[in-house]
């Protein structure tokens, strides 16, 4: 077990850095209801994955083409519900689909060109944290610690935003920034987190320890620690379970982070939140 | 030479995007420093979209606003003027406490410079006690009840330290206690704070004891100088029905709507 841990120790280091993000955005996704959001931006990585295939890089610099792909994913989102008045809704949805599509077309196109290594569905979809290296593991810890730093820097007008975005108009507090910055740090963690838990459970990252947090506790800081500490039980519950039963490590994560979000409502009666 | 007005609307006009008729037309009036005029008018009368207005969260087609001098956008940027909304459409599954929400308006009014934890603290403290809201303080807002939401959100508005009130539709969803406690603690933020306060309603009842003068806003403006030169026949006319249960124990001088203020 101990060999096992030494080689997988870059994966298990990268895993602690973007569970924490996830888990720190994650009260911001529940409170703003931005879950479909995140669905659509971390769908919107495959586009992105198939821009980067047919460019020709290789899967280590990936990160340069999908993050951007998101993060603009993300603000055209916000653009057109806003400004064109689409149901948001009907803007994510369409996204999810055509940057879906957009990307399983790309990535075969760059197969049958013989592309140098174009990342299997399989991948893509559930992750392949113990893949990671220690270039990506130092990289999840830079965004982790960037985003951080953001997070501290703008906590009031983000709070204030996210509490009541019509108050915060009102009382001059800046919110068109705050959806801008929320959304490129939404794109990020979800491109990071992509690596871990693949595309299809990014979201679950961004929305379980939030989720149940936000019932466990009635206190604002409370429930950010909580979030935190929730995301880091989650992951080491799911590697615990991949390495002991050999299974994916991705889908042991999720799962993991949806029983304690289960347990939740039980836990809620025991603390008085419920 | 004149004082500058707290708020000043010149020939304004807004159509909200779509909409047949304008929500506002033509709207002149002048609110002075230090005054607490009420605006009363059916729903749908432009009460909302006057305070939106003048906090430039929109637009006129024509005409100008100003407030204190300026224009509604660098007012809002100063924290001139502050706002209660009529519907609080906060997202209450985040656990915001009464304080931690006063803090969030109260810290952008204060520059950089002085923004300290202990400059923040005293301020949200001060407005707490104002509206009397200690006992709650701690309270996620999500737990308050209407009465104590509004409380709240009136100390939210004072903490930021603005020279006008703005307050839309202060009394839907409190029982007749809590609208008793708000008219005192309007009533007392004007004389001790020297607040200029716009009141929007649709119920007469709320700002005719409290009022120095009189708006009747139903697209085009009435104005009046005071309560008592309101009549149930213009108030008749702003709401399109019999308005004789609105009047409660006012005194009125009966007169025609056309004789109403004067000025439009």
């Amino acid at each position: 077990m101990s060999l096992y841990f030494e080689h997988f120790a870059p994966a298990i280091i990268a895993a602690i850095a973007i569970s924490a993000l996830c888990s720190l955005l994650s009260v911001i996704v529940i409170a703003k209801r931005l879950a479909f959001i995140g669905q659509g931006v971390s769908h919107a990585a495959l586009g992105g994955v198939g821009v980067a295939a047919i460019v020709g890089l290789a899967p280590q610099q990936h990160f340069l083409v999908v993050a951007p792909f998101c993060i603009l994913t993300a603000i055209a989102i916000a653009w057109l519900s806003d400004r064109e008045r689409f149901s948001a809704d009907a803007v994510i949805g369409a996204a999810l689909v055509g940057t879906m599509a957009l990307g399983a077309l790309l990535i075969s196109i760059a197969a049958r060109h013989g592309a140098r290594r174009v990342p299997g569905w399989e991948e893509l979809m559930f992750g392949s944290v113990l893949s990671v290296g220690p270039a990506e593991a130092t990289l999840s810890w830079i965004v982790f610690v960037a985003i951080l730093g953001a997070l501290i820097v703008v906590r009031r007008p983000l709070l204030f935003w996210t509490f009541d975005e019509q108050g915060a108009e009102a009382f001059g507090s800046p919110t068109t920034g705050m959806r801008m910055i929320t959304l490129i740090m939404l794109g990020l963690a979800i491109v990071i987190a992509m690596r871990l838990v693949g595309v299809v459970l990014a979201t679950g990252l961004l929305v379980l320890p939030g989720a149940a947090a936000l019932k466990l506790t009635t206190r604002l800081g409370a429930s950010i620690v909580l979030s935190l500490v929730l995301g880091q039980l989650g992951l080491a519950l799911g590697l615990w379970a991949s390495f002991s039963l050999d299974l994916p490590p991705g889908a042991c994560i999720a799962l993991a982070l949806l029983a304690l979000f289960a347990l939740s409502p039980f836990g809620a009666r025991l603390t008085g939140a419920a | 030479m004149t004082e500058t007005p707290a708020i000043a609307f010149e020939s304004v006009t807004f159509r909200y995007p779509g909409a047949e008729r304008p929500a506002i037309e033509d709207v002149t009036f002048e609110v002075a420093i230090g005054d607490r005029v009420g605006v009363i008018g059916p729903n749908g009368g432009g009460k909302s979209t006057l305070i939106k207005l003048a906090l430039g969260l929109l637009e006129p087609q024509s005409g100008s606003i100003h407030v204190l001098g300026e224009t509604p956008e660098r007012a809002r940027a100063q924290g001139l003027l502050a706002y209660v909304p009529q519907r609080f459409d906060a997202e209450r599954a985040l656990p915001v406490s009464v304080r931690q929400m006063i803090e969030m308006a109260a810290a952008r009014n204060i520059s950089w410079r002085r923004r300290t934890p202990a400059e923040i603290r005293m301020r949200v403290d001060e407005a707490i006690a104002l509206v009397s809201a200690g006992a709650f303080a701690d309270t996620p807002v999500g737990r308050l009840s209407g009465g104590q939401v509004q409380r709240a959100l009136v100390a939210r508005a004072v903490a930021t330290q603005p020279k006008i009130l703005a307050l839309d539709e202060p009394t839907v969803g409190i029982d007749p206690d809590g609208q008793e406690r708000l008219s005192e603690m309007t009533r007392r933020l004007h004389d001790d704070l020297g607040l200029t306060i716009i009141t929007v309603t649709h119920d007469l009842r709320v700002v005719a004891a409290s009022s120095d003068r009189i708006a009747c806003l139903a697209g085009k403006l009435h104005f009046h100088d005071a309560p008592e030169g309101l009549t149930p026949q213009v108030l008749a006319e702003v709401f399109e029905h019999d308005v004789s249960g609105v009047f409660g124990d006012l005194h009125v001088d009966a007169h025609k709507a056309s004789e109403c203020g004067g000025h439009h």
